[in-house]
């Protein structure tokens, strides 16, 4: 492998090595910035980066643990952080399954099954996707508050809501995972369907199994996005303790004060899960798991 | 243990018939090689077979049961892909496993089953491997592995060697023979190779866009084609084609004229035919002579290319009077070298004659 190179390679190496560290810089530099003024006594936006003094104030508050006052008074926060965090983990959690289980059934059908108006299904579902949510923000809320009256699990103020909301939002998944279907070659499951296997054993016991990468790729997208969804859940969620994070931090902004020192504790809190998510599903996140099924 | 019938066969894609009608029957136990060019219809006809192709008409019927409707699962058949589509996430013994769990074997029942195909195949030290840590001939074998286990009454093989290289093809080609023997499962085959058609089959059918050319014995084949088809697509290198024209026919053989003028004898009836009809010669590149000296009803003409392979010598000749190549398999003492001038000899009992509709004008003994 020793390949010989040119003597101006090792300038264009350095170059794209000063390039890279800056680009990293750029991108770290926000993420650092929060850190650093969530660590920051008062609430303040702009500052230094490597704060003077250490305050552990707006991480307490956001913990919900008590926060004593300038003048001396012991306050006990008032929005539940913590809380909101776990109601966004429930409502990602369910949502990314349900998108999960949505778009892989729905993307077999579109990669594998004959059916009549196939294609235009598929652009409409393209079409539907490509305008913003908050063009609909007022019809969601109208739905969800009629279906509340019929069923009041998935009206207005329930997560049930949410979930059913955010699935609606799969067509891109779909697109995503027929594309990965058809990259596998339809003889597998010829000789699945010859060796005795239903088209649903054929889909659940050899698709599905070589599908997993993708399907996690999925499932992390779906995540992040109902963790980080800020509209919808604005409107269909009411009462504090049962907001997202996403939705209940808008609370640390009043007209008046922004409280932005307990507004950076609360996103950094709310990165955790999604970074959690994505540790834990990275070692299904593996390539190549169809090698070795053909010729090759 | 079944046998195939097939009763007027169709099958078409949309507005486009590929099969036009196959009327055919396959004797139980018979290895039977599907060939024609690529595209002819015949990988279409295996998978009607297996069913992962409905039928548009006609019917098919697999060990006297009619299949039309049947799922490929109930079919009591297995069958190989070119690709071999081994499932990459499991191991070669759950691949080779998958069809009898499916089917609610017991596991003692799957491993014994395995194992023993294992053995017929000899990939037992490979069972714990993944597809993607097997070299192409091996993973040929888990395919077949995976065809055996399920005990099929009738075997189908999508041109299983083609992605082999030639060595190996060669190998499995006698392998295929040997299970054949041993399993005396019917075994339909298709391929588009003619060698391994000859070689493998009890019975080919050559098909050619979507119909049946000839059914037969591999040398009734070569030796008997019915039409012009068969006889250019049988037999490796392929038989010479010279036109030429009717001269007289008798109840001992046919004269024709070749393009440069020269008068020929053929064993063949083509009595029934006018003086002048247009006919083609056919003779094989074994069987035409090429000679140094002119005599009696020799075609004079010019050596393009002369091939030494050791044993025997190609030479690459001029059609008499015609811009055409003709083949000679001659031997290697022939003197001829490549520019020479030749003249060509045409055994009359080796020559065949393809009347108008291109069909065999039948041979005189």
């Amino acid at each position: 492998m020793a390949i010989v190179i040119d003597k101006s390679q090792r300038w264009r190496l350095v170059a794209a090595h000063i390039f890279l560290i800056c680009l990293c810089a750029l991108v770290i530099f926000p993420l650092l910035l929060v850190v650093s003024i969530s660590f920051r006594p008062g609430n303040f936006a702009s500052g230094s980066l490597i704060p003077e003094t250490i305050s552990l104030e707006h991480w307490r508050f956001a913990l919900g643990l008590p926060v004593v006052n300038v003048d001396g008074r012991e306050i006990i926060p008032d929005l539940p952080v913590l809380r909101w965090l776990w109601n966004s983990v429930k409502v990602a959690t369910l949502s990314a399954l349900v998108a999960v289980l949505l778009s892989t059934t729905a993307a077999y059908a579109f990669a594998r099954l004959k059916f009549a108006r196939k294609s235009a299904a598929l652009t409409g579902l393209m079409l539907m996707q490509m305008f913003p949510t908050v063009l609909a923000l007022v019809a969601i809320h109208a739905i969800f508050s009629r279906i509340g009256h019929a069923f009041p699990l998935f009206g207005v103020d329930s997560y049930w809501s949410l979930v059913l909301a955010y699935s609606g939002g799969v067509a891109l998944f779909i697109w995503v995972i027929k594309g990965f279907y058809e990259t596998i070659p339809p003889e597998i499951e010829e000789a699945a369907t010859v060796d005795g296997a239903t088209p649903w054993q054929a889909f659940r016991y050899v698709l599905l199994p070589m599908a997993v990468p993708i399907l996690m790729v999925v499932f992390i997208l779906a995540f992040i996005n109902a963790v980080n969804e800020y509209p919808v859940a604005s409107v269909l969620l009411r009462s504090q303790d049962k907001l997202t994070i996403a939705a209940g931090m808008k609370q640390f902004l009043y007209a008046q004060k922004y409280l932005w020192g307990d507004f950076a504790a609360a996103a950094i809190l709310s990165s955790l899960p999604i970074s959690i998510v994505f540790i834990l599903a990275q070692r299904w996140m593996i390539s190549g798991l169809t090698a070795g099924a053909n010729k090759g | 243990m079944a046998n195939l019938q097939f009763k007027a066969l169709c099958k078409s894609f949309g507005d486009v018939e590929i099969l036009h009608g196959i009327d055919l029957e396959i004797l139980d136990g018979e290895f039977i090689v599907f060939v024609g060019p690529s595209g002819c219809g015949k990988s279409t006809l295996l998978r009607c077979i297996a069913g992962l192709e409905d039928i548009t008409s006609g019917e098919l019927f697999i060990g006297g049961k009619p299949m039309n409707d049947v799922p490929p699962s109930k079919r009591g058949i297995a069958m190989v892909f070119q690709s071999y589509a081994l499932y990459p996430h499991m191991t070669v013994a759950e691949n080779m496993a998958f069809g009898l769990k499916l089917a609610g074997y017991s596991k003692t029942e799957v491993a014994a089953a395995v194992q023993r195909a294992a053995q017929i195949l000899q990939i037992e030290s490979l069972l714990d491997r993944r597809p993607k840590a097997l070299s192409g001939g091996q993973r040929q074998r888990v395919a077949i592995g995976r065809a055996i286990v399920r005990k099929p009454g009738v075997f189908l093989f999508d041109e299983p060697l083609s992605n082999l290289d030639a060595g190996l093809r060669v190998q499995m080609r006698v392998e295929l023979a040997r299970l054949h023997k041993d399993l005396a499962t019917t075994m339909v085959y298709v391929t588009h190779d003619q060698v391994e058609a000859m070689t493998l089959a009890n019975r080919i059918v050559v098909i050619n866009e979507g119909r049946i050319e000839q059914v037969g014995s591999p040398l009734e084949l070569y030796h008997h084609p019915a039409n012009r088809f068969v006889a250019g697509f049988i037999g490796s290198p392929k038989m010479n084609f010279l036109p030429c024209v009717l001269v007289s026919a008798a109840g001992t053989g046919a004269t024709v004229r070749l393009e440069d003028g020269t008068l020929l004898a053929a064993g063949a009836d083509a009595r029934g035919l006018a003086e002048g009809t247009a006919l083609t010669l056919g003779i094989r590149p074994e069987r035409l002579l090429a000679e140094t000296a002119a005599g009696e009803g020799t075609a004079k003409t010019k050596v393009i290319v002369a091939e030494h392979l050791g044993d025997t010598v190609f030479l690459y000749v001029q059609s008499p009077g015609g811009t055409g190549q003709l083949t000679v398999k001659a031997q290697p003492e022939n003197p001829l070298r490549t520019g020479d001038e030749t003249h060509l000899r045409f055994p009359a009992k080796h020559c065949l004659l393809f009347g108008p509709d291109d069909r065999t004008l039948p041979r005189l003994a």
